[in-house]
């Protein structure tokens, strides 16, 4: 150990050698062995079901994969995950555990649809897309505001009420387009659809949508705010030991308000980018379970915005996988969740060991 | 000191350790250590951070296996792979940290830890535990609850428990770092009836003056090597053990230092402050204070007498139930304000209270407070890393490398973090708990000095410690407090250790 004439002091630990490239195989190890438990599971499940796994499963990897438009599908059902999953991502930088997802999406969806829905007929259809997403981001952070409010007047844990605000959102949603919003014509309650001029652009030769551009460059944005930026060496202290900020005189409350509301507005622009990139109504079971997903995903990439990349894509990708399955086995597109589960389960099982001995 | 059982070489240790060597990954945290305690005699074990002593008491407890070397008990070599090996060995340990169950009674408490089968016969056990402590001295009602103990007690109800699990050889961890001046010597009086009775007693202290004043023989451990063996600490002057401990002499404390200049507005001041602790409780009741620019004044008292909420409270942290708090004249209602006004504070416990784990030595050196230095959007980590070189520069306490995470560095390293970072402001207020704490000698003797030159440079400085010494050898005046009152405040001229020991137990001077 040290002695005085030591030049520089003694750090390591016992038993403490970091070692980076050792440490990402021993990730991807794991990511691997959890996957592949997994299926095993759920192979077991398909046998049970009478179906043959080994074919499901080619069945699914074929047409999720290889089929020709799939990988586009994929990457358009990607891009509200990702958003969804920055939401919970940044408000987790700063310590907060934002599970109102769900609901900021389903107001920025509101608030996008209303706003493109009123105007698509007079106005120019880029500048009503324009001012749809804005709509759709101001709308999912005044959402999450409401929940950073409850925390600091009444000290109410924003995971409860992120969470249970998601349910008003769901019934505000359903309000309108039964009642005020509804196209008469249609049996189903919807609005109606939004003008092809206004409807998010493809990127040319392909049937991918915008939306992906818009929450790749979100990702990039988040990476340098959260790793450049004054704010997001705040929000990182505050997350990391919100009495050391407050004992360095950082306003708490102000960088606690404001991640949530970031996350909201992430959210509300997923909303927006589903409104317009890929239902193009609101209707009953719009948008649904894309905040949950862009939750899970952010756990699983540990609210790393890379990796949230790579989690984002994987469940999209199973999303689509469902389709194929009910399609091709004759078995309840649910089945797929099934997997789902099982994958986040067994990573986030495996993960948290690993946290947990580090 | 006072011998009551003559050291006789001639006569088998109960405890011979045989070069004990102990390698953690890159650090030879033993080497060829040795180590023995005769029956009835005290052996103090002292040393720095880091040179060995726990590893070593760890492996004589069987926690470590050593990876060479051997251990005799009473000539016997034994190999111990467990504490209750070398319980049934009669090894005891106490240590630091009480471990004891607060809503338990003594007795239950005790039975825990003897393992009494399967029947708990709580009667037998509190008559045997009464009989022990009139026996040893040790005043313990068996079934009083441990939460209404004092921590003098509490350390009596864990030697008795090391007793009962049939100890000859007891092993005191630190044992007078959490305590008071009169506790301490009531446990050196236990200690000194243990050793006629023929026990073996090792205890781990740091604090020189316990050597001399119990210690039958010291061991000095340095960088995991033995530099004394069992020597007699009289053959020796506190320059040559502090030497032997640190490699290098260790300058004393200049004995000199000005009288604090005559000031209009005090540095800070607290005017009938009264607060509540995080129970609810009320943890401060009518505090009045001043602190002068140029003078240092120390906070005395038993671990939990409001010095913690008064550190808060004087630096905006925690709100005032009546009362007022000024720095520099200016009032202070928050963390803000008390840096506004210039307040620099080292906590507590820096490791809950000022560090984020996953952030490196540099961005913590961002966190003093001041405006975070901006480029563009960002922060200009080049102005931060400058102002951190240069304030380890001046203040010498040699903080680990700006990349290190905070999650790496061990608590003396993180501590000089936080008081480098602190200490290097030009502040006009100082409050420092505990700054010392976790450093060693050296390190601890650097802090003090720039705590000297922080009033000599005008600051107020407002300092906890539970080292009564460290207090008396740089305070200019010792506010004691004793159950959240200041019950009494004595003067440098009239430094007296047994006069503020009764103010820290809510007697008077």
């Amino acid at each position: 150990m040290t002695t005085l004439l030591d030049p520089t002091p003694s750090l390591v630990e016992p038993g403490e050698r970091p070692d980076r490239r050792a440490a990402a195989l021993r990730a991807t190890g794991r990511w691997a062995a959890a996957i592949g438990g997994a299926l095993v599971i759920f192979s077991a499940l398909l046998l049970l079901r009478g179906a043959n796994p080994l074919e499901a499963l080619g069945d699914m990897w074929v047409s999720t994969f290889l089929r020709g438009r799939s990988l586009a599908e994929i990457l358009n059902v990607m891009a509200p995950i990702t958003l969804a999953a920055l939401a919970v991502l940044v408000p987790a930088r700063a310590g907060l555990t934002n599970v109102g997802g769900e609901g900021q999406l389903m107001l920025g969806a509101i608030a996008a649809g209303g706003t493109a829905l009123a105007l698509d007929q007079q106005l120019p259809g880029p500048l009503v897309l324009v001012l749809a997403l804005v709509a759709g981001g101001v709308a999912g952070a005044a959402w999450a505001g409401v929940a950073a409010i409850l925390r600091l007047r009444f000290q109410v844990d924003e995971a409860v009420s992120t969470l249970l605000l998601n349910f008003i959102a769901l019934d505000l949603l359903l309000f309108l387009i039964y009642q005020p919003w509804r196209e008469s014509a249609a049996g189903q309650p919807t609005t109606r659809e939004l003008a092809d001029a206004a409807k998010m652009p493809v990127i040319t030769g392909t049937v991918i949508n915008v939306g992906i551009i818009v929450a790749l460059a979100a990702t990039v944005v988040v990476i340098l705010v959260l790793g450049r930026t004054r704010w997001g060496f705040r929000l990182s202290v505050v997350g990391g030991n919100a009495e050391a900020a407050r004992r360095a005189g950082m306003n708490v409350a102000g960088l606690v308000i404001s991640a949530l509301i970031v996350g909201g507005l992430l959210a509300g622009l997923a909303g927006a980018i589903q409104f317009t990139g890929i239902e193009y109504k609101l209707r009953a079971g719009f948008g649904l379970q894309i905040g949950y997903l862009g939750f899970l995903a952010s756990w699983l990439a540990r609210h790393r915005p890379l990796p949230v990349l790579l989690a984002s894509f994987v469940l999209a990708a199973l999303a689509i996988a469902g389709d194929s399955l009910q399609l091709d086995a004759q078995l309840p597109a649910a089945s797929v969740n099934i997997l789902t589960a099982l994958i986040l389960a067994a990573v986030l099982g495996w993960t948290t060991v690993k946290a947990r001995r580090a | 000191m006072s011998i009551e059982a003559p050291v006789a070489p001639t006569t088998l240790p109960m405890l011979q350790v045989d070069g004990f060597s102990k390698r953690f990954g890159e650090v030879q945290a033993n080497s060829d250590v040795r180590f023995d305690v005769h029956a009835g005699e005290v052996h103090a074990l002292v040393g720095e951070n880091g040179a060995g002593k726990s590893t070593l008491l760890k492996m004589v407890y069987g926690v470590y296996e050593p990876d060479e070397g051997r251990m005799l008990i009473d000539g016997e070599p034994v190999a111990l792979g467990s504490p209750a090996a070398a319980r049934s060995r009669g090894v005891g340990m106490v240590f630091q940290d009480l471990r004891l169950v607060p809503a338990f009674t003594v007795t239950e408490n005790i039975a825990l830890a003897a393992n009494p089968g399967p029947v708990l016969r709580l009667k037998d056990l509190a008559a045997e535990i009464a009989e022990a402590s009139a026996r040893h001295g040790l005043a313990v009602h068996p079934n009083a609850r441990v939460r209404h103990l004092s921590i003098g007690e509490r350390q009596r109800v864990e030697i008795l428990k090391v007793l009962m699990t049939g100890a000859r050889l007891i092993i005191l961890d630190e044992p007078t770092s959490v305590l008071a001046p009169q506790e301490v010597d009531a446990l050196f009086a236990v200690v000194r009836q243990l050793t006629e009775a023929g026990f073996g007693i090792v205890i781990v202290t740091h604090k020189l003056g316990e050597v001399r004043a119990i210690a039958d023989r010291v061991t000095v451990l340095r960088a995991g090597r033995t530099v004394l063996h069992g020597v007699d600490p009289d053959d020796y002057d506190d320059e040559q053990l502090i030497e032997a401990m640190v490699g290098r002499a260790v300058p004393a404390l200049p004995a000199e230092r000005g009288p604090v200049p005559p000031s209009d507005v005090p540095a800070l001041e607290l005017t009938g402050v009264s607060s509540r602790g995080d129970r609810g409780h009320e943890a401060l009741t009518d505090i009045s204070l001043r602190v002068q620019p140029g003078e240092l004044v120390g906070i005395a008292g038993v671990a939990g007498s409001g010095q913690r909420e008064l550190c808060e409270v004087a630096l905006g942290l925690r709100p005032t139930t009546s009362g007022e708090v000024r720095i520099g004249g200016a009032s202070v209602d928050s963390a803000r304000d008390a840096i506004g006004a210039g307040a620099a504070s080292v906590p507590e416990d820096p490791v809950a209270d000022s560090v984020v784990r996953r952030l490196t030595v540099l961005e913590h050196m961002g966190l003093d407070g001041r405006r975070i230095p901006a480029r563009g959007l960002g922060v200009d980590w080049a102005a931060v890393r400058a102002r951190m070189t240069d304030a380890d520069a001046r203040l010498g306490l040699r903080i680990a490398p700006a990349k290190r995470r905070l999650s790496e560095l061990s608590g003396g390293n993180i501590q000089r973090v936080i008081l480098t970072r602190e200490l290097a402001l030009d502040s006009s207020l100082v409050v420092a708990a505990y700054p010392s704490r976790g450093l060693d000698v050296a390190n601890a003797r650097r802090t003090q000095e720039v705590l000297l030159e922080r009033r000599a440079a005008g600051s107020g400085v407002l300092m906890v410690s539970e080292d009564l010494d460290e207090l008396m050898a740089l305070a200019d005046r010792i506010v004691v407090m004793h159950d959240g009152h200041v019950s009494g405040e004595v003067l440098a001229a009239d430094f007296d250790r047994q006069a503020i020991g009764r103010l820290m137990v809510g007697g008077t001077s």
